[in-house]
């Protein structure tokens, strides 16, 4: 039986032909049929969080939709929603309305292709987090990376042919090393579905019979696909080009959504289904998370691109996620899912920013764009909370998560404390950037964004202060419930 | 307009062929054998391919052979070859067997020299010729080794003389060697398995297109059904372990498949080096399958099908290319998705597809094909499983660089190039095909494995 879960799962891919259609016929219209689906898509989410039945005597996934696929092949059509994949479902969405509004004034040539590709990758990455079944989820997961690839080739920079193709084989070759994981857990399992359709057994309770070296060996295998999508140190090398190349809305989409399926595939794979192996193997991920945040800070700290600097501290974010996800902690999981909602909002302003400041000043050369604060002051303002939000300073919803976080990481081992590091470097080069950026004396003539422009990044900042305030209905209604159920009171 | 009857007679053959395959897979299926042919579902399935692609063949071909005084004989020589063919996937005998490889092969020489005046057609050919006549003699000589061996060219009767040989007559198990080499050699050579693909770079790019195209899908994947027919069941009790031959094979060759491939300068050899890392794939089929796990053949079955759609319809998408710019320089290419929108839109999917991106067809029967791998009572199968996706992620390197070129290339020179509608006919039907079998695979699926169990049952 299909529900909202499928709609919202579909719809936007539905959408992508009409809008080819009408585009060709008139641009605009392209736009409009884009903004409404997405827009309608934000609303359907916003339904689901009204179906979504809150606290601890639920079942464990919510709105499932099942169907049989191809059940030769142990596929199934598994659609649900938990803890963890809400905060991420509301996040796409929302990001996915505001990118595509900021793409009014930044994409100006062919546009049908463009809006259709963009309700592709909208699709593949609401399927990504709501998918229970492992081949559906490889199945979405595939499907986000080949509009990616057109979105940084043809709307990209200068050097975009060859970010895109970096971009491809990178992430296509790290999935071809995930899907061996799978397909090694279905050799021994004979079923890829995370939970029971027709009272089949689940992965849940089949993994943990596998040998113990399949499930390293699948741990790990996975770890390395995700891990090139979140991305980890040494495999980082593709994002800096493909966010300098690609153009800001898709810089947003790239950065907040698309790095979360790594983020995501950590919690649900590593973590929680091959939880025996995460038992082995968590010090030498968390240990992977604490380079690559340091790594992160530190490179971030020399960049003069604006856009390249944000690119690194996106690296250095999402290095909290991984390390609180094997922190294994109740409040190190919690704060990781909740960091990949914050993070999606902050950087999504700063990257929009980035987008709008070039287009309004012609660079993005930190050292000259001089005297902000006299030349665009609503624009200077929105950057100094976007940069506040990305330093975690209390009152924002990044300064809670972070703080689980490292919480988390205490907990784990003491060592963890090498974490503080991360954020005590972001404070000093974000302060740096924006001393360079913002106070320093106007030099031309008053250059203010449109009011629309400005409206789009504000909308960023509204969740993170509602949630700094008050994070209570995210974190202990949808994410600490699931986390608790699962980890069952923490290791 | 000149009334032309040969092709569409040819065509109307074939399509009555292939609906009275689907008649008899979907109403009327009763394994039967007629003495020397066996018509299982194994048989239904791997005509149906094989006549589809004939079919597609044939299609893509009516703009191509236009006016061409040669045209008759063209569709003639087509249909001999595709009858050559499905003997050869229904033979379970084998001089049958040979016949079949005979018919598939002579009519194929002379459609690669059809345009005569060609000088790198008639090289083409000559090549093609002398390697698969000698590819013919290693079959005739293994044929006789095992005539030799258990008195019979039935190969039931082959399979169950076989089970004891080797503690009866310990003797003769070196012969019974020796026939598997040479057949290893006979059919690999047009299996395209590594190190015998030698000719398949030069006679694809000097054949038509649509010749190159029966070539890479339907020959090929004739040869692997009889090979299938031979290993699988004919020789599946010998007690010799030609498994981790096969392993061996397929790792060399889909290895060298992209890495050759990732190389070339010229479109036509970058296909036909795709085609051999694609038959390495194949290739696991015949190193994991045992009467016990029959996953990675129905795996191999359904890409079989899944390669015959994908390869005849990237060798069309040549064909029309070629109309206009030379396939052999891939700087043709730059901006091809402005200049030839279909084309360079089909070619993408078919690529994509190829690459094995979900959903479409080619990564389920990867996936399945691996999974059989993974699934091997052999230690190696895991590792044999890994190269295989390594191999498919790697090939994105070429695919996507094609992609790279056709989209985000600019061009020399950006005026609109007409696309012959006999070309893109094809190329939308092979697409709605691929994304049809990827997105609803259960049919196909159900359809291979049922296949795949019937090749290793006995009819009476």
């Amino acid at each position: 039986m299909l529900g909202i879960l499928s709609i919202i799962v579909f719809l936007p891919v539905l959408m992508a032909i009409p809008t080819y259609i009408l585009g060709k016929i008139k641009p605009k219209l392209a736009r409009i049929v884009c903004i409404g689906t997405t827009t309608a898509l934000f609303g359907l989410t916003m339904l689901t969080l009204v179906f979504y039945r809150y606290g601890s005597s639920t079942p464990a996934f919510q709105l499932v939709d099942t169907m049989p696929w191809a059940p030769s092949f142990g596929l199934n059509y598994i659609v649900g929603l938990d803890g963890i994949s809400l905060p991420l479902l509301i996040i796409s969405t929302f990001l996915s309305l505001l990118a595509c509004a900021g793409s009014w004034d930044l994409i100006n040539f062919q546009e049908p292709e463009y809006y259709a590709l963009f309700l592709i990758f909208e699709t593949g990455i609401i399927g990504v987090f709501s998918s229970l079944n492992l081949i559906l989820f490889y199945v979405f997961w595939e499907i986000v990376l080949i509009p990616m690839f057109f979105f940084i080739g043809v709307w990209g920079g200068p050097r975009r042919r060859y970010a895109a193709l970096k971009f491809l084989l990178f992430t296509y070759s790290a999935s071809a090393v995930m899907l061996f994981g799978f397909l090694a857990v279905f050799a021994y399992t004979h079923t890829f579905d995370y939970i029971s359709v027709n009272g089949s057994p689940t992965l849940m309770s089949q993994v943990s019979q596998m040998p113990m070296f399949i499930q390293l060996f699948a741990s790990v295998t996975t770890f390395i696909g995700f891990a090139v999508k979140l991305p980890i140190v040494p495999f980082h090398t593709w994002l800096p080009d493909a966010h300098v190349e690609a153009p800001a809305p898709v810089s947003v989409l790239l950065a907040g959504l698309l790095l979360k399926m790594g983020g995501y595939g950590f919690i649900r794979y590593n973590l929680l289904l091959f939880s025996n192996a995460a038992n082995t193997l968590w010090p030498y991920f968390a240990g992977i998370g604490l380079i690559t945040m340091i790594y992160g800070a530190t490179v971030a700290l020399v960049q003069t691109d604006l856009k390249r600097m944000i690119a690194m501290t996106s690296i250095n974010h999402m290095g909290f996620v991984l390390l609180g996800t094997f922190s294994r902690d109740i409040a190190g999981v919690s704060g990781a899912v909740f960091q990949m909602f914050n993070h999606a909002l902050a950087i999504g302003i700063l990257f929009l920013m980035s987008g709008y400041i070039h287009e309004h000043m012609g660079t993005r050369n930190i050292n000259e764009l001089g005297g902000l604060r006299g030349r665009m002051p609503l624009t200077a303002t929105l950057l100094v909370f976007g940069s506040l939000a990305a330093m975690a300073i209390p009152g924002l919803s990044n300064f809670i998560s972070e703080y689980l976080v490292i919480a988390g990481a205490l907990t784990a081992n003491p060592i963890f404390a090498l974490a503080i590091i991360a954020p005590a470097l972001t404070v000093g080069y974000f302060l740096w950037m924006l001393r360079r950026v913002v106070l320093t004396p106007a030099t031309g003539p008053r250059n203010e964004l449109h009011l629309h422009s400005l409206i789009i990044l504000a909308a960023f900042l509204v969740p993170l202060f509602i949630l700094g305030a008050y994070p209570g209905p995210m974190l202990d209604s949808i994410i600490r419930p699931t986390i608790l159920r699962f980890l069952g009171g923490g290791p | 307009m000149r009334l032309r009857p040969a092709p569409y007679l040819g065509i109307l053959g074939l399509l009555i062929a292939l609906g009275s395959i689907s008649w008899f897979i979907l109403v009327n299926y009763q394994p039967t054998a007629l003495g020397a042919l066996r018509f299982d579902l194994f048989t239904y399935f791997f005509g149906g391919i094989l006549i589809g692609t004939s079919t597609l063949v044939a299609l893509a071909s009516l703009g191509f052979t236009k006016g061409d005084p040669n045209e008759a004989p063209y569709y003639g020589l087509l249909l001999l070859s595709t009858l050559g063919m499905v003997i050869l996937a229904a033979s379970q005998d084998l001089v049958l067997l040979y016949v079949g490889w005979e018919l598939m092969s002579v009519p194929t020489y002379a459609l690669t020299a059809i345009k005569k005046r060609d000088v790198l057609s008639n090289e083409a050919a000559m090549k093609f010729f002398v390697l698969s006549a000698m590819s013919s003699a290693l079959l005739v000589y293994a044929i006789s080794l095992i005539y030799g061996m258990t008195g019979s060219t039935s190969l039931v009767d082959i399979r169950s003389i076989l089970v004891n040989i080797a503690v009866s007559q310990p003797g003769v198990k070196p012969f019974g060697v020796i026939a598997l080499v040479l057949f290893i050699v006979g059919f690999g050579v047009k299996m395209a398995v590594v190190p015998f693909h030698m000719w398949i770079p030069d006679a694809f790019e000097g054949a038509p297109s649509t010749i190159s195209a029966l070539l890479a899908s339907g020959a090929k994947l004739a040869a692997f059904a009889a090979a299938f027919r031979v290993f699988i069941f004919g020789m599946g009790t010998f007690q010799v372990d030609w498994y981790s031959t096969f392993a061996i094979l397929a790792i060399v060759t889909m290895t060298l498949g992209n890495v050759a491939a990732l190389m070339q300068k010229s479109f036509t050899r970058l296909l036909a080096y795709s085609s051999i890392a694609q038959a390495g794939y194949l290739l696991i089929a015949l190193a994991v399958t045992t009467p016990t796990n029959t996953l990675g053949l129905a795996g191999a079955i359904f890409h079989s099908l899944n390669y015959g759609i994908l390869k005849t319809a990237t060798f069309v998408a040549a064909a029309a290319i070629a109309t206009k710019l030379p396939v052999t320089d891939l700087t043709s290419f730059n901006g091809l998705g402005k200049r030839m929108p279909q084309t360079a839109f089909g070619i993408t999917i078919l690529f994509l597809a190829l690459a094995g991106v979900p959903p479409l067809n080619g990564f389920f029967s990867k996936a399945i094909l691996f999974t059989g791998a993974l699934n091997s009572p052999f230690s190696w199968g895991p590792y044999l499983a890994i190269a295989a996706l390594l191999n498919s992620g790697f090939s994105m390197g070429y695919y996507g660089w094609v992609i790279k070129r056709m989209y985000l290339d600019d061009p020399a020179d950006a005026s609109r190039l007409p696309e012959p509608r006999s070309y893109t006919r094809i190329l939308w039907l092979a697409v709605i095909l691929t994304f049809a079998i990827g997105i609803y695979p259960q049919p196909w699926i159900s359809l291979s494995q049922s296949a795949a169990t019937s090749l290793l049952s006995i009819v009476s």
